[in-house]
């Protein structure tokens, strides 16, 4: 078999196809532009008959033009990926296989979109979404790699070749190229070249998101837990405790992150335990958030508060105790068969919960300060209500809108800082797929090979672009009814 | 110069008061001020008008759908003229002003009909043409001063920015034309005014600087959209006052948008009575007030608290039904389901035109049937209710004193500063009664409900409830029974529920806390029970409170208060924020409730109407001190305190056959963190001179019993005090 091309036989007639309409679309652009400088502004007439009038003339008609180029550009664009589906191997070049590769993806993609948009008006902000143009490419891009990553995570679909082994001779191979025989995996191809170790890039890229896709979003969720359970009462109380809080919020953020990073990753550090301590601080809170909640909002009937709260609390504080205990660090006083996981990556873990905190501490709290003046606080304190049970039950529900939005958008920061941890190598070993060691690898000969560090630069800017797009979204239409 | 003009402009204000607003002749003629109107005008002999609407019609576009906002609205405005725009809130009022401004938003478009100024089309003008009339021909005044002015700029800057702008002029000019409206709206000290910014001034004097503003330019048309209802009466009746000085001088026609009927009829020649996007009637203000020709302009009259009205012998008759959503409106005329009249298969068939009353002045109503509705028959009495007569002391205040320490430093501390939010207040109320405490903002009325509600606790004195001293304990360690015993309705509807919470779900937790029902079945049973004790449906309780009217919300907020039995329950202004139909209803169900469970009712309130109407004593307040505190008639009627009988007169009452003095207040509330020594109305009392010696400015005036019942905190003597004449006359019929 021949190293695959690009396009291969579906370039044939889609790529000239796809020049054509893209040079049209440019070309009426900019004669719309230069028209429009020299044509007075656009008012809308109410005809006599009661009907409104809108652009005519030559404007109008090329307003209308654009409208069917763009359609015919997506419709081209979706034909690259929809049309080697049918294909036999190989003959739709290397974006064909890689589509090929991805029909799971694909598939999950549509379905919830279908179901999502077929039930949109009782799925709530949810549901409201998929009005909003930028927020749906958005919520496709994130989708796209959240299904990746589950596909090739629980499934191991998708990639081609195991992302660590190495095949001779294909050492910086160009995207396309033959594997040798007996060492092929699924395809006889590494669809995007091979590394500087020879190593399949296409398989680490897609392996790589399992990585940031299991740790930004869990990561940011404990950075809301630490950041709203102290900033809740900072914003209620207000006075000495929150001026101290402020403080100390102030002192982290003033930091270099990064240096704070070399830090946290140094090994002597580490031998210190303070990673470990600082693990054991952080993630109590989630325990301490959940308890809180459970016991003001049933409190009044004791038997019904017992029976939510001790399996819950059981659970995660066993959860809890087997997330810090780690054999060999300086909390080490489970029993083995008692200790279910051991994190990894925990220093990374804790980092990154870390420096996130005291961001969601200050909105929260600003939030906070806001909401403790409505009528509905004031009708809570008038009944009697514990402080706790009001900031929990009446102001955090209340804070949703924003802190959603910003919950998007710190998995972007967290996915980004992930990257750059990987980048420098800080708490992660040099073979692991994630994006930003791959990066840093493919950096090393970026003036000879561009190929092992494009794609997963890519991947990242696809997903980081995908939550902003979809915070902006969200922001968009929370603030519409 | 400028004291020529003021000299004029005081010759014409007294007397106006009430005739003006009885047009029977045509605006700008045989009218005291019409000389001084027309000479501004461009063109005086010409009766051409400056604003001319013809059958708009206006929508807003929403994902869903298309939602008409206002349909078939046309209205005429001649030079000099005002029209009153009155309706309910979502009956388009404010739309009409916005599309007169051409400013709709993105989804809003103008979707038929025309409007005119002066002659020229305003639907197909250019944008440049729209900013050259906008602000300089049309200005527009919105409600809330705060808003409308740019925080970060001078005030001087900000009004120079008009002349500099439109008219062109230089720095100079504009400075002295600035300095010259300042002077105008009555500011004192200009110059300083001019050098400070917006959060310096009051938000009294920040609405007359919008209005300078608006007045800059000399506009020929002026709107002014709920200008007042951000301010307390006594400066509402102060900037009401001057802008119909204003008006008269500058001759500027305008566009006054209220849903207070009282404020238009003291400030326009004719009205315009809008319903669900639809003008029902409009006409002269003689002619609607006294002949009115539609049933919702009728209803609208009957659910006011007038003077006369009486919560047991004279209830309010609330207008049945909600306000239609604008999608869910009924075919034929919009207010046939809550109407009295109507008739099926005629008022639900085609849409309804605006048909002429004859012999009127351009008196127009939408009614089918207004030549068979006999317009004077008395209102059908309602049940009238049993008196309830008050029983025995429950709360009772002893010399209460609230004192805040404010440093003056927030880092350092500093000289400590003391804010006397409360000084000795001493009353009972009794159960069953109704006590209002009546008083404008600052007055230490939130914070006598704070002490009260255990929120804070009290720096001296005594609250004692059922003789047990309550004043000191702070909410979490008072007993369930006692929290339970003492709640309160909030204000404000759209802030009272927690909107993401459920109905429901907030009344059973208030079930929960006060201990109330043994489990969750016993709660929701309960539940459902105070829900038609509120006369809510019972599938309210599954619902959000967005799903809500702001009328509903309220029902919910008694709900939620009267869930632990409470025996005294203090509402802070509970239909304040209310449409006038709504308030009525709201009002009649608290005292429904009242009534069946013996409650005592304490009700904070600035408007003296509804007071006058349900309280069975007033109180009322001013910076911290209780002024005057009697049964409602002592209070109502001569002698009176000087600040309740300035109060009693800055209520607008729409009532044309009402006479009142016209007492309007100089000056502001001094801060609570400054008050004045003595006295502490002496800076704006009107009969300070009536008193020897420096006797106001050094002396905190004592308590006074006029009679039994009766208390006063003043310094006249008895004499000058019998003397007072009533400030509300209702003329003989």
């Amino acid at each position: 078999m021949d190293p695959l091309t690009w396009t291969g036989g579906l370039g044939a007639f889609l790529n000239p196809a796809l020049a054509i309409t893209a040079a049209l679309c440019g070309i009426v652009l900019v004669v719309q532009t230069g028209l429009r400088m020299g044509s007075a502004a656009v008012t809308l007439q109410s005809n006599p008959d009661g009907t409104l009038q809108g652009r005519g003339g030559v404007l109008g008609a090329l307003d209308t033009a654009l409208i069917y180029l763009v359609w015919a550009l997506v419709a081209l664009l979706l034909a690259y990926i929809v049309v080697p589906l049918v294909m036999p191997y190989g003959s739709a070049g290397i974006l064909g296989e890689i589509t090929r590769r991805l029909l799971p993806v694909w598939i999950a993609l549509v379905a919830t979109f279908a179901l999502s948009i077929r039930f949109k008006r009782r799925l709530g902000l949810y549901g409201k979404l998929f009005d909003s143009t930028v927020g749906m490419i958005g919520f496709v891009l994130v989708m796209f790699w959240v299904y990746v990553a589950a596909f090739v995570g629980v499934f191991d679909m998708i990639v081609t070749h195991d992302y660590l082994s190495q095949v001779s001779g294909l050492k910086n191979a160009l995207p396309g190229v033959m594997v040798p025989d007996g060492t092929q995996g699924v395809i006889p191809h590494y669809l995007l070249g091979g590394d500087n170790l020879a190593r399949d890039i296409f398989s680490r890229v897609m392996a790589g998101s399992v990585f940031v896709i299991a740790i930004a979003p869990l990561a940011t969720i404990f950075a809301f837990m630490v950041g709203i359970t102290l900033g809740l009462p900072a914003g209620y109380y207000g006075g000495k405790f929150d001026t101290a809080l402020s403080f100390a919020a102030n002192l982290i953020l003033a930091f270099p992150v990064i240096l704070l990073f070399y830090l946290l990753v140094t090994p002597e550090i580490v031998q210190t335990g303070i990673p470990s301590y600082m693990a054991a601080f952080l993630f109590a809170f989630p325990l301490i958030f959940i308890g809180v909640l459970i016991n003001t909002r049933y409190y009044t009937q004791p038997a019904k508060r017992n029976a939510i709260i001790l399996p819950v609390l059981g659970i995660l504080g066993w959860l809890y105790l087997s997330a810090i205990n780690a054999s060999g660090t300086v909390i080490d006083f489970l029993p083995a068969w008692a200790d279910l996981f051991d994190i990894s990556v925990l220093v990374v873990f804790v980092s990154v919960v870390f420096v996130n905190a005291p961001t969601v501490f200050r909105i929260v709290r600003g939030l906070t300060l806001d909401l403790r003046t409505r009528d509905y606080v004031a009708a809570a304190q008038t009944r009697g209500e514990g402080a706790w049970y009001i900031m929990l039950w009446e102001i955090l529900p209340n804070a949703r809108g924003p802190l959603i939005v910003d919950f998007c958008l710190r998995i972007g920061y967290t996915t980004i800082l992930l990257g750059t941890l990987g980048f420098f190598g800080l708490g992660l070993s040099s073979e692991s797929p994630d994006w930003g060691t791959t990066i840093n690898e493919g950096r090393k000969l970026l003036l000879i090979y561009i190929h092992p560090a494009l794609p997963p630069a890519m991947a990242l800017l696809s997903l980081v672009l995908g939550l902003n797009l979809l915070a902006d979204g969200l922001r968009e239409e929370s603030l519409k009814d | 110069m400028d004291c020529a003009r003021k000299a004029s402009r005081t010759d014409t204000v007294p007397g106006q008061t009430r005739d003006l607003t009885h047009s029977d002749e045509v605006p700008g003629q045989a009218r005291d001020g019409t000389t001084e109107r027309t000479k501004h005008l461009a063109n005086p002999t010409t009766a051409e008008p400056i604003l001319e609407i013809d059958r708009l019609s206006i929508s807003f576009f929403t994902r869903l759908r298309e939602i008409p906002a206002v349909m078939d609205f046309s209205a005429t405005i001649m030079p000099g003229e005002a029209l009153g725009l009155v309706g309910e809130s979502g009956c388009g009022k404010s739309t009409v002003a916005l599309g007169v401004m051409q400013d709709l938003g993105t989804n809003g478009r103008i979707v038929g009909g025309s409007i005119k100024f002066k002659g020229e089309e305003m639907n197909t003008m250019s944008p440049a043409r729209l900013r050259e009339i906008r602000g300089s021909k049309i200005a527009m005044i919105y409600q809330e001063p705060m808003a409308s002015l740019n925080p970060a700029m001078k005030i001087g800057k900000q009004l120079m920015e008009v002349p500099l702008i439109h008219d062109k002029v230089n720095e100079k000019e504009a400075y002295a034309r600035a300095l010259e409206v300042v002077t105008d709206v009555k500011l004192p000290d200009p110059k300083r005014i001019l050098n400070s910014y917006p959060h310096q001034l009051s938000g009294g004097q920040q609405q007359r600087i919008v209005i300078a503003m608006a007045l800059m330019s000399k506009p020929s048309l002026l709107i002014l959209d709920e200008p007042t209802t951000a301010l307390d009466v006594t400066v509402e009746a102060a900037v009401v006052q001057l802008v119909k000085d204003l008006g008269r001088k500058y001759g500027t026609s305008m566009l006054f948008i209220s849903h207070n009927l009282g404020l238009v009829l003291e400030t326009c020649d004719r009205i315009c009575v809008m319903y669900s996007g639809e003008a029902v009637e409009r006409g002269s203000i003689g002619d609607v007030f006294d002949d009115m020709q539609h049933p919702y302009t009728q209803a609208l009259f009957r659910s006011i608290p007038l003077p006369g009205a009486d919560k047991n012998d004279r209830p309010l008759v609330a207008i049945p039904g909600n306000f239609p959503l604008p999608h869910e409106r009924p075919k034929g005329c919009n207010f046939g389901p809550r109407c009295d009249y109507f008739q099926a298969g005629r008022c639900d068939q085609d849409m309804i035109p605006m048909v002429r009353v004859a012999g009127d002045d351009r008196h127009q109503t939408r009614c089918l049937r207004n030549h068979e509705i006999d317009w004077n028959a008395p209102v059908t009495a309602a049940a009238t209710k049993i008196k309830h007569v008050p029983g025995q002391v429950v709360l009772k205040m002893e010399n209460l004193k609230k004192y805040y320490e404010v440093a003056a430093n927030a880092l350092f501390g500093g000289d400590r500063k003391v804010v006397k939010a409360n000084e000795t207040l001493s009353f009972e109320a009794r159960e069953g009664e109704t006590l209002a405490i009546v008083g404008e903002s600052g007055c230490g009325k939130s914070t006598f409900a704070k002490l009260l509600m255990g929120l804070e606790t009290a720096t001296d004195g005594q609250i004692l409830l059922d003789n047990i001293s309550i004043g000191d304990v702070p909410i979490e360690k008072r007993s369930t029974k006692n929290v339970a015993d003492i709640q309160m309705v909030f204000q404000n509807p759209f802030d009272t529920l927690n909107p993401s919470m459920s109905v429901g779900r907030q009344i059973i937790r208030a079930l929960e806390i006060f201990g109330i029902g043994k489990n969750d079945t016993e709660r929701r049973a309960r539940m459902l029970e105070l829900l038609d004790l509120v006369k809510l449906p019972r599938a309210f309780a599954d619902r959000m409170p967005r799903q809500l009217s702001g009328g509903q919300k309220q029902r919910v907020g008694i709900a939620r208060a009267f869930a632990g039995d409470a025996r005294i329950v203090v509402a802070d202004e509970p239909v304040s924020a209310l449409d006038v139909s709504v308030q009525a209803a709201v009002t009649d169900l608290l005292m429904d409730i009242q009534r069946e469970h013996n409650t005592t009712l304490l009700f904070i309130s600035h408007d003296l109407s509804i007071v006058r109407y349900l309280a069975d004593r007033v109180m009322v307040m001013y910076l911290g001190h209780v002024v005057e505190l009697g049964t409602t008639d002592q209070v109502f009627s001569p002698p009176y305190h000087p600040y309740t009988e300035a109060l009693l007169s800055a209520v607008p009452i729409a009532d044309t056959r009402v006479t009142k003095k016209h007492i309007v207040l100089e000056g502001e509330i001094p801060s609570a963190m400054n008050p004045p020594p003595g006295c502490p109305f002496q800076t704006r009392c009107g009969w300070k001179s009536q008193v020897p010696g420096d006797l106001c400015d050094t002396q905190v005036p004592p308590v006074r019993l006029l009679a039994p019942g009766h208390q006063v905190k003043c310094h006249l003597d008895d004499a000058t005090l019998a003397a007072m004449e009533p400030v509300i006359q209702i003329a003989a019929e």
